[in-house]
């Protein structure tokens, strides 16, 4: 699904240069659910960023199914989001004029899906996150953890391959959190998603198949068995 | 749609806002409409006063050069007459012939404002290309002056000349020309077989102010003429007094110092082919008669004086450039607020970018919702607009407007030579003032120009955010969320 050669970020701030992504090697599988953590301003979200075509390498590849993120042009690598990749925020990132329903349609816009076809998909994608009662209500009518359901059935309405979620429980009580999670881990075994999920939370990378930790703009990866591929437990 | 449904839930959002910029656009449209309305109430109060002066559908007018000014002491000119004030008393001389003139009355018709054009050239203009038709017609002027008996001796007072226009038509061409923008109220018109006859049709002013109807008289040149119609021509105008058969006007008036009419028109009415020919048919007739002046009904407007003149001036000047301070403010102030809350939702089109929005689609519906806000000012604006041409319309004066026109008398005063002010020549002026009513019309022209300053304030204010929208990266934006 990815592989990550030499990828190395830099920011300049003023006359300082920040390293965010230093020589980072990594490879992804499809299907496989990595965990990302590390302090603040290590180079998480900005992993996240560079996997999402969110922003370019300095230097380096990104190959994400034999295509090179950072040398696509612009309309090719927003094409590429708005069909192969979810994004899922820890601030939810609801555009807070639309209602629930609105809102996860508007990731069916850029790919030209047909009015009856985009209400249909919003529909199936609102109840699958338990919210099918709920599609009128904007933003501000909801809870948090509604509102997160809300960002993951637009995140996944368009059948993407690849789910990216940043600190997606950051803002959610203890409960709420493990229901989103759940949530999530059911999505991504159901789906077959790739889900790279940047947490603070232990209790949480400790649910996906690896975690990797940024340090400095490092990856270090450690392996964890407890799961199985998602495309696993789906041949069951 | 969800463009639509996405645009109307933004601007509910941010109403306040979309009513402070709206207003804003509504408040410098109106006045812009305003503005145009009351120019256009000016223009029409001009073409009213231009077309009674010309007539309806002359695009073009020939008159003949004026003559020049008469030197100080010169000697009496050839034909016209003048009045020689000295110490041997006062005399009228013509002709070159002077004779004793207190307590005689005179009664000349003169051309004095225009001098003479060969009939010939009439039909020498009406044969250009781009020219739809011409006729001659002979403005004059009838004087009659009575000199008092001690007219000339010290301490005697100045005669007053009195006078009126009188026309002489082409009564072959009456489409042409001031007969053909009024309106008989009682009567009938000149016609072809009247060519040479005494015949005359009256202004209904004229007409009132001494008591003429049909059948009635009236002493031109000494001639009596029959008043066989009267005629109105539009408010605000300054029309002839009488119209002649241009044929009697010709045997009848002088040129002042250059003698005989006969053969003679001074002014020629011309119609374009078309509006877009008027440059075109002003240069070739120019090139044909470079001696004589030609004007057109936008130069003719230069010759009005008076409050409509200043009104005309103060709308193009004042108005025009107080309209448009007022757009260009609104116009920034519209631009810095879209820009304000396009930052302000920097967070939101960096999701709609990482959701696969393009930037294109993103600046579409701030472009779309700028757009609506510029409409929904350009109604309001235009509304403003009717209010404001309204308030004119009610409260305005009427505006007055000065036609100067020269009687064709010469007056020289010889005077002793050892005088203070030495030997004097002045030519009486005839002035006519009018009182126009002003009304300031909104026209559908003035509409479609706020439509389109409307949707230009409304794409100026969105592309000014559009430009921060396409320089939006999604990482930086989003890390504004965050």
């Amino acid at each position: 699904m990815y592989q990550l050669t030499g990828v190395t970020k830099l920011f300049v701030k003023g006359r300082r240069t920040v390293t965010a992504v230093q020589d980072l090697n990594l490879v992804i599988s499809g299907g496989e659910w990595l965990a990302v953590q590390g302090r603040t301003g290590h180079g998480k979200s900005t992993l996240l960023n560079l996997l999402g075509g969110l922003d370019r390498p300095s230097s380096g590849t990104i190959d994400f199914d034999g295509k090179d993120l950072a040398k696509l042009r612009e309309g090719q690598v927003t094409r590429l989001r708005a069909e192969s990749i979810g994004f899922i925020f820890q601030t939810f990132s609801l555009v807070p004029t639309l209602s629930a329903a609105e809102n996860v349609e508007a990731a069916l816009c850029p790919l030209g899906v047909r009015a009856a076809e985009r209400r249909r998909r919003v529909g199936a994608a609102l109840d699958s996150v338990g919210l099918g009662d709920r599609a009128r209500h904007l933003p501000g009518e909801m809870s948090g953890g509604q509102q997160q359901r809300v960002a993951i059935a637009r995140a996944l309405v368009k059948e993407p391959t690849v789910l990216l979620a940043d600190e997606p429980t950051g803002n959610l009580d203890e409960d709420t959190r493990d229901e989103i999670i759940n949530l999530l881990e059911k999505l991504w075994r159901e789906r077959g998603l790739t889900l790279i999920l940047v947490t603070h939370d232990t209790t949480i990378a400790g649910r996906a198949q690896r975690v990797g930790v940024m340090s400095n703009g490092q990856l270090s990866i450690s392996q964890d068995t407890r799961h199985r591929t998602a495309t696993e437990s789906m041949t069951d | 749609m969800f463009f639509i449904t996405y645009l109307r839930r933004e601007l509910r959002r941010r109403m306040r806002q979309a009513v402070f910029i709206a207003l804003g656009l509504a408040l410098g449209i109106g006045l812009v409409v305003t503005v145009t309305a009351a120019s256009a109430g000016v223009r029409t109060a001009q073409s009213d006063v231009l077309s009674s002066l010309y007539g309806v559908g002359t695009d073009v007018t020939i008159t003949g050069k004026a003559p020049s000014p008469r030197s100080p002491g010169s000697g009496p000119p050839k034909g016209g007459q003048t009045f020689q004030v000295g110490p041997g008393g006062a005399q009228v001389c013509e002709n070159g012939k002077c004779h004793n003139a207190a307590g005689t009355t005179t009664d000349n018709l003169v051309s004095g404002s225009y001098g003479p054009i060969s009939q010939s050239k009439v039909a020498a203009v009406a044969g250009l290309k781009d020219v739809k038709a011409a006729a001659g017609g002979l403005a004059v002027t009838d004087n009659r002056m009575t000199l008092p008996k001690n007219f000339g001796k010290p301490g005697s007072s100045l005669p007053t000349p009195s006078s009126f226009n009188v026309d002489g038509v082409d009564t072959s061409h009456l489409s042409l020309g001031p007969l053909s923008a009024g309106t008989i109220t009682s009567g009938r018109s000149l016609k072809g077989s009247d060519a040479h006859s005494d015949m005359a049709m009256v202004d209904s002013g004229y007409a009132r102010s001494r008591k003429l109807k049909v059948g009635s008289t009236v002493t031109i040149a000494k001639k009596k003429f029959t008043v066989v119609g009267i005629v109105a021509q539009p408010q605000g105008g300054n029309p002839p007094d009488v119209y002649i058969p241009l044929a009697r006007a010709q045997a009848l008036g002088t040129a002042g110092p250059s003698g005989s009419l006969k053969n003679k028109v001074n002014t020629i009415y011309v119609t374009a082919a078309s509006a877009a020919d008027i440059p075109a048919v002003q240069k070739e007739i120019k090139r044909l008669l470079p001696h004589d002046t030609v004007t057109t009904a936008a130069s003719l407007a230069g010759q009005v004086t008076g409050s409509l003149a200043s009104t005309a001036k103060l709308a193009d000047d004042l108005g025009r450039w107080l309209s448009i301070l007022v757009l260009i403010a609104a116009f920034a102030v519209a631009s810095l607020l879209t820009m304000a809350a396009v930052a302000r939702r920097a967070g939101e089109f960096g999701t709609l970018k990482a959701l696969g929005w393009r930037s294109r689609r993103i600046i579409a519906q701030v472009l779309g919702e700028s757009v609506t806000i510029g409409l929904v000012g350009g109604a309001a604006g235009v509304g403003l607009g009717f209010a404001g041409a309204a308030i004119i319309s009610a409260i305005a004066p009427s505006l007055s407007a000065t036609i100067a026109s020269p009687t064709g008398q010469h007056i020289s005063s010889i005077g002793a030579s050892s005088g203070a002010a030495g030997p004097q020549n002045f030519s009486p002026t005839v002035t006519h003032t009018v009182a126009v009513p002003m009304s300031a019309v909104v026209s559908g022209s003035a509409i479609v120009l706020a439509v389109l300053l409307a949707i230009a304030g409304g794409l100026l204010a969105g592309s000014f955010g559009s430009w921060r929208i396409a320089r939006l990266r999604p990482a930086d934006a989003l890390a504004r969320v965050a």
